[in-house]
């Protein structure tokens, strides 16, 4: 599970049992949620789980997993439970026991084993398209259309929208997207929020999803299914690059999509009322953390990544502030001069440097510290790359320090727990609460704590009375 | 929160595991699978591991397989499709495979291709079998083990972050232990699905291959499905991996997807079967005997059961063994005892030599 | 399988003087040829930043690109040129470890200074030496303030002698040492000889002595001790730091028959630490020969039986004490003759005196006897011949030879057609192997040859006729030891396992 997938996962969360067994329906789901959304041991326990012709007991999971793995475990079968993927069943006597949801395991083991016909990997078209449509055409038209949106949005700010006519291809709808996301204000002629920029640094794959769940929380307003919605775009990661595929068996809804995933970028078709799409680069990476890693082989191909050389980077920081950018993406450098104070530009290179000034007013325009160092560690040149850290400490250190300057508070969305019974009470909510990881601070004091997250505490609690 | 110093200055670029590289070999010994037929069919094993594969690839989104079948008398890759030599066979069934799982929208397409792959390189071999491969009974694990382990180390230098190029004039600088350590981040390992017994003939190959592995971290896990090998608990045991011999072979995917499917990282936190004991006693070369007691040859270590040889030479290597220092003095001494009485009587022993100063006895000095 | 025939060549002096004894060398070219271990001792002040430039060659289409990967490859190959031939190699060792503790050792040089560098790199050696020598024993000795000092007693467990060797750095420990003084070189022969005197026949005697100084201050003739080690027939190898001393080379000469290459001088410490591992490699067995200064020794070596135990391990449910340490222990081994249980394998036990050993341990040494031969360079016209695309084992493509008109043009014509961007020496080696690819000469009679990289960037085993990539050709004869390709039965299948039936067990 990478950080681009997690909001997705945040968002899965979310949705109800029967919206998740809807999904599960289709193969292609749930095996796109088995690989991207999981745990690790969540994926070996549901693995474990699957052939499994009795329901695994409670005991019997805590043998198989070692002791000091415990807190692993919780958040495994945490994530597992709120995704309705497995659940609680009372076997025979009184041992408690989890038990695969069924229609999960059946469609992951149709996934796995290829039977059924449920034609969710996508139907290749029949006929040879007459148009040449080649990877490095779909790459290109991918590169175009996704990096439209991101000038669209950081054109305003660097002020460099006149004077080039990118961005204004962004069609109207896309437009509408990102201001229901938040990314962009209407007032002033369209300028970038704190969410905006939080979105112009990540990856381009994590990109994609908060678009796409901005989209997918927008479709039942415009009278879209919403599980239609989300099992196409898990499809949409199943599918190959530089493979036509036929609309034949979309729904009204899927139909309706393609157009706005074509102006996005993630898939292309050749006009409105072909018969044919392709998938680019952008969707058959949805459901693979590419970031993690390149991989040679031709299968598991790596992210498109914003720039103009896809893959390398390009970024070199000195420890004396001073920042060269082997690049010539208009883009790159408006992104850049968010953050730095660029002085000279050369054919292939820009020079400048992180100053103060120029680190704190990104500040005040939103981006924290974290996603500037992020961001130049992700793009660093080869040769930086080589460094362990990647960028000077002192840099770090010193980006960390300006922020510090001006915020001294973080805020924290979350819920206090108080008013505990009895110490005993009190630790061992505490304990539950920090195994998941959820718990932000505590005050043994005064009987309270804070957590993030309350869905599974409240589980637990619930829980707990039954039992007494 | 607002960390300042240098403790989280390691960003975290991957959450994930490390992808991983799945090494299956397939012993594909007729003798064996003939006499197996009836309880597990070759083709149902095959199903099997193909479920099992797509679990392995499903687990990881950067995972990799590779299949190397261990026939008679040769080696053969089942998955990645090699591409052959004089270009004939291969590529046409590279066409096919191409062909075929396009077609297929019930199947995720990475699956797909493991699938036909696999499955047309297997028909090849088994067509291409002719009776003169089965004269000898025996499979060709160790080639298997070394094609797997080359490929292994190929793919691990292949995934290192740091492009080996731009490495090598710092390699020298940098020590190598620090160096590899960092570069590895790909985590294999190797399954034996073994059905033949006897691997004696492969001894040395096979105990090199071991030792590799050993040295590469590499764990070798088998899942002896019939026959009984030695050689193979002990690759278990020296490299870390699973031994599972099924009672009952009919829940393989269930022992598969169980032991088998955790990966390094998954690992960590299981509860893994243990190995049991393992057997480590030698069988000597002449006889064949499992010996607790040997006599071994010290120029090319060939174990004997007695020594009483013909004309005392080494049976393997033709030199003239000489008895009498292995029976009457221990191999090893503790020379200190010994040491003393021989300095008391002087330098008799050691004509010319003067005895080993002690401190303060007449060591010259600078002054 | 491919490693050479089973017989072994005794190596005599008369065939090998100046250099066919020594260590296989690993991180060194043949001591014959002289390529680095003489050489370079020799001339490294001498070269000069010329000769790297030179190297780089433009090649036809004007970049150099390409010479830099062949550069790159020549380089992986030079490392794993071995001396395959199987000799005769003492695989049971007897080593005393001759660590340098005066105060030259305090010399900055190496970082953080020469003794920390020593102190650590030793500790990876021991445990790489009982790595490749599970039936060895070793001893550390340590030259300090002009006495000699033994660190850690003649024995078959690492961990003794690492934590004996952590020892001597640690402040806390008893047994610390600060570099001290002046180093010995006569007392610590002395001492060596006398720790080796009692060793059994078949195994060898050998002193490795790590020196930072410039200087020895012996209480007598030190070349009376040497004359007595030659005659004890002790070998002695050092691995001087700074410069060369001229009593070492008399020291080392004379115990290994006239052969220096077991003199080498480490510049930095990385040359150190390849030095100290390439002597892990068990040294070639020398058949009787009169020594230079006429004194006849006896054999170096009487092959004989060893009688050996193969115990097995045992699981107990009360810990009881171990017969070697006196420590409460769960598991362990019991002596096959006498039941006393011992807890770490290879040992000699501690009741009977016999010597016990895994069968694996055995099995560890096995890829010294029987070397896997090395691979030759492809030339195009052959990588054409065979229709090779693919590495065997790693499926890796090979780059395509080029178009076919050239293979027919004579040699000469290939360096300066613009397909062979070689450089002039390079061409010149492939010249020469590319009709010993086709001719399939005999077996060892072309081992000799320089390492240079191959112009088709495959590499061919003589004996299945695989083409392989440069990385599985060093991983195979470095890690490996075996050949996918023959092991695989790729190769033509006339002969069925010379080897392998030999040595079944």
């Amino acid at each position: 599970m990478s950080a681009s997938t997690s909001q997705a996962l945040d968002y899965l969360e979310g949705l109800t049992q029967i919206t998740h067994q809807k999904l599960y329906e289709q193969p292609s789901t749930a095996l796109a949620v088995f690989r991207c959304m999981l745990p690790h041991l969540a994926k070996t326990i549901v693995m474990a789980m699957l052939y499994m012709p009795r329901a695994f007991t409670i005991g019997d999971l805590d043998h198989w997993i070692r002791a000091d793995s415990k807190s692993d475990k919780d958040k495994a079968i945490s994530v597992l439970q709120s995704l309705h993927i497995i659940s609680h069943s009372q076997e025979s006597s009184k041992s408690l026991s989890y038990r695969l949801e069924s229609g999960f395991a059946n469609s992951l083991r149709q996934a796995l084993t290829g039977g059924g016909n449920h034609k969710s990997f996508g139907v290749p078209s029949s006929a040879p398209d007459k148009s040449d449509v080649d990877i490095a055409f779909l790459d290109q038209f991918a590169r175009k259309q996704w990096e439209a949106i991101l000038y669209f949005m950081v054109g305003s700010t660097s002020g460099l929208r006149d004077s080039t006519g990118l961005g204004e291809t962004v069609g109207n709808g896309t437009r509408k997207l990102l201001e229901l996301g938040d990314f962009v204000t209407r007032a002033n002629h369209g300028t970038i929020t704190k969410t905006g920029f939080t979105f112009l640094l990540q990856e381009a794959n994590a990109q994609v999803w908060s678009l796409l769940i901005v989209y997918l929380k927008q479709a039942p307003e415009l009278g879209m299914n919403e599980v239609d919605v989300l099992s196409f775009i898990f499809m949409l990661g199943s599918l190959s690059l530089g493979q036509d595929y036929s609309t034949a068996n979309l729904s009204p809804t899927q139909l309706q999509m393609l157009e706005d995933l074509n102006d996005f970028g993630i898939v292309y078709r050749s006009s409105k009322a072909s018969s044919r799409f392709y998938p680019t680069r952008l969707a058959t990476t949805l459901t693979s953390d590419a970031g993690a890693l390149q991989t040679a082989s031709a299968d598991f191909t790596n992210a498109l990544r914003p720039s103009s050389h896809a893959g390398a980077g390009y970024i070199i920081v000195e420890t004396n502030y001073r920042i060269y950018a082997y690049t010539s993406s208009h883009l790159q450098i408006a992104v850049l001069s968010l953050f730095a104070r660029l002085s000279s530009r050369f054919p292939n290179l820009v020079s400048g440097k992180l100053t103060k000034d120029s680190i704190q007013r990104a500040i005040k325009l939103g981006i924290e510290a974290r996603q500037i160092i992020d961001y130049l560690t992700a793009h660093a040149h080869p040769q930086m790359q080589k460094n362990n850290p990647v960028l000077p400490p002192t840099v770090m250190d010193q980006i960390r320090l300006w922020e510090y300057e001006g915020e001294r508070i973080e805020a924290t969305h979350g819920h206090l727990m108080k008013d505990f019974s009895s110490e005993k009470e009190y630790l061992d909510v505490l304990h539950y609460a920090e195994s998941l990881g959820v718990l932000t601070w505590k005050s043994d004091q005064k009987r309270v704590f804070f957590v993030d997250r309350i869905e599974q505490i409240s589980a637990y609690l619930k829980s707990k009375k039954e039992k007494k | 929160m607002n960390a300042i110093d240098g403790t989280d200055r390691h960003i975290k670029s991957t959450d994930g595991p490390p992808p991983s590289l799945l090494t299956i070999i397939l012993d594909t010994n007729p003798f064996a699978w003939a006499h197996l037929s009836s309880t597990l069919p070759l083709s149902s094993v095959v199903a099997n591991l193909l479920v099992f594969i797509n679990a392995h690839l499903a687990s990881g989104n950067a995972n990799e397989v590779a299949v190397i079948a261990s026939h008679n008398k040769r080696t053969a890759w089942l998955y990645p499709t090699p591409v052959s030599a004089h270009n004939t066979n291969g590529h046409i069934s590279a066409q096919n495979g191409a062909a075929s799982h396009t077609q297929n929208a019930n199947k995720y397409q990475p699956f797909a291709e493991v699938e036909t792959n696999l499955l047309s390189n297997l028909d090849d071999l088994l067509k291409t079998t002719t009776p003169d491969d089965l004269s000898t009974t025996t499979t060709q694990i160790a080639g298997a083990l070394s094609t797997a382990l080359s490929y292994i180390s190929k793919s691990t230098i292949r995934h290192s972050p740091v492009d080996p190029t731009l490495l090598k004039s710092h390699a020298i600088l940098i020590d190598d232990g620090n160096l590899t350590s960092q570069r590895i981040n790909l985590v294999s390992r190797i399954l034996v699905f073994s059905v033949s017994g006897d691997l004696a003939s492969q001894y040395i190959p096979v105990m090199n291959a071991i030792f590799a592995a050993q040295r590469q971290r590499i764990p070798i896990d088998i899942l002896k499905l019939a026959g009984d090998t030695v050689l193979l608990q002990q690759a278990c045991d020296a490299t870390g991996g699973i031994y599972m011999a099924p009672e009952s072979p009919q829940g393989l995917l269930q022992y598969l997807m169980m032991a088998f499917l955790p990966d390094a990282t998954a690992r960590k936190s299981l509860v893994l079967p243990s190995a049991g004991s393992v057997d480590f006693r030698a069988a000597c070369f002449c006889h064949r005997n499992v010996v607790d007691i040997g006599f071994v040859c010290s120029v090319c270590l060939s174990i004997f059961c007695s020594p009483n040889l013909q004309d005392s030479t080494c049976l393997t290597c033709s030199s003239v063994l000489s008895l009498s220092s292995a029976l009457t003095a221990a191999p090893a001494l503790i020379p200190r005892k010994k040491k003393k009485r021989k300095r008391a009587p002087g330098d008799g022993s050691t004509p010319g030599g003067s005895a080993t100063p002690l401190p303060g006895n007449g060591t010259p000095m600078h002054t | 399988m491919a490693d050479s025939d089973g017989e072994y060549i005794e190596a005599s002096d008369d065939e090998y003087i100046g250099g066919g004894g020594s260590y296989g060398t690993r991180g060194r070219g043949k001591g014959k040829k002289g390529q680095r271990a003489d050489g370079r001792a020799k001339n490294a002040w001498e070269l000069s930043a010329k000769t790297g430039l030179e190297s780089y060659r433009e090649s036809a289409d004007g970049t150099i690109g390409k010479s830099i990967q062949e550069r790159e490859e020549e380089r992986k190959r030079k490392r794993l040129r071995k001396d395959t031939k199987a000799f005769q190699r003492g695989i049971i060792r007897h080593i005393v470890l001759v660590l340098d503790l005066s105060e030259a050792m305090l010399e900055k040089d190496m970082r953080p200074n020469r003794y920390f560098t020593m102190i650590k790199y030793t500790q990876e050696y021991v445990r790489e030496f009982f790595e490749q020598n599970p039936i060895s024993q070793m001893c550390v000795m340590g030259m300090h303030d002009g006495i000699c000092i033994r660190v850690s007693e003649l024995s078959g467990n690492p961990a003794d002698h690492i934590s004996a060797i952590q020892g001597l750095r640690d402040p806390k420990s008893s047994t610390s040492k600060e570099p001290k003084g002046s180093p010995s070189l006569q007392n610590a022969l002395e001492v060596s000889r006398a720790t080796l005197y009692h060793t059994p026949s078949h195994g060898t005697r050998e002193v490795i002595i790590v020196l930072g100084a410039l200087l020895t201050l012996d209480p007598g003739d030190i070349h009376k001790t040497i004359k007595s080690c030659v005659q004890d027939r002790i070998r002695v190898s050092i691995i001087g730091m700074g410069g060369r001393m001229h009593i070492c080379t008399q020291i080392v000469s004379r115990t290994n028959s006239g052969d220096e290459s077991g003199y080498v001088v480490a510049t930095d410490q990385e040359l150190l630490r390849e030095l100290l591992l390439a002597t892990t490699t068990p040294p070639v067995i020398r058949s009787s020969a009169p020594t230079t200064d006429g004194a006849a020794v006896p054999a170096e070596s009487a092959a004989s039986l060893l009688q050996m135990g193969f115990p097995s391990r045992i699981v107990e449910e009360v810990p009881t004490l171990c017969a070697c340490h006196g420590n409460l222990t769960r598991g362990g081994y019991t002596c096959s003759r006498c039941k006393a249980k011992v807890c770490s394998l290879p040992a000699t036990c501690p009741g009977c005196h016999l010597t016990l050993i895994l069968s694996t341990h055995l099995a560890r040494s096995y890829h010294h006897l029987f070397p896997l031969r090395n691979w030759v360079e492809v030339s195009w016209q052959r990588a054409r011949e065979k229709g090779s695309k693919q590495c065997l084992s790693c499926l890796s493509d090979f780059p395509e030879p080029p178009s076919s008109h050239i293979a027919h043009t004579e040699n000469g014509a290939e360096s300066s057609n613009g397909a062979a961007n070689r450089t002039a020496a390079v061409a010149a080696a492939s010249r020469n192997t590319a009709p010993k690819g086709k001719q399939k000469k005999d077996d060892g009679s072309n081992e000799d040859e320089l390492a240079t990289a191959s112009e088709s960037f495959r590499y061919e085993c003589r004996d299945c006729k695989s083409h392989f990539c440069i990385d599985c050709d060093v991983f195979c004869h470095e890690v490996l030891h075996n050949c996918p390709g023959c092991l695989g039965g790729a190769g033509p299948r006339k002969e069925e396992g010379n080897v392998d039936t030999e040595m079944s067990g």
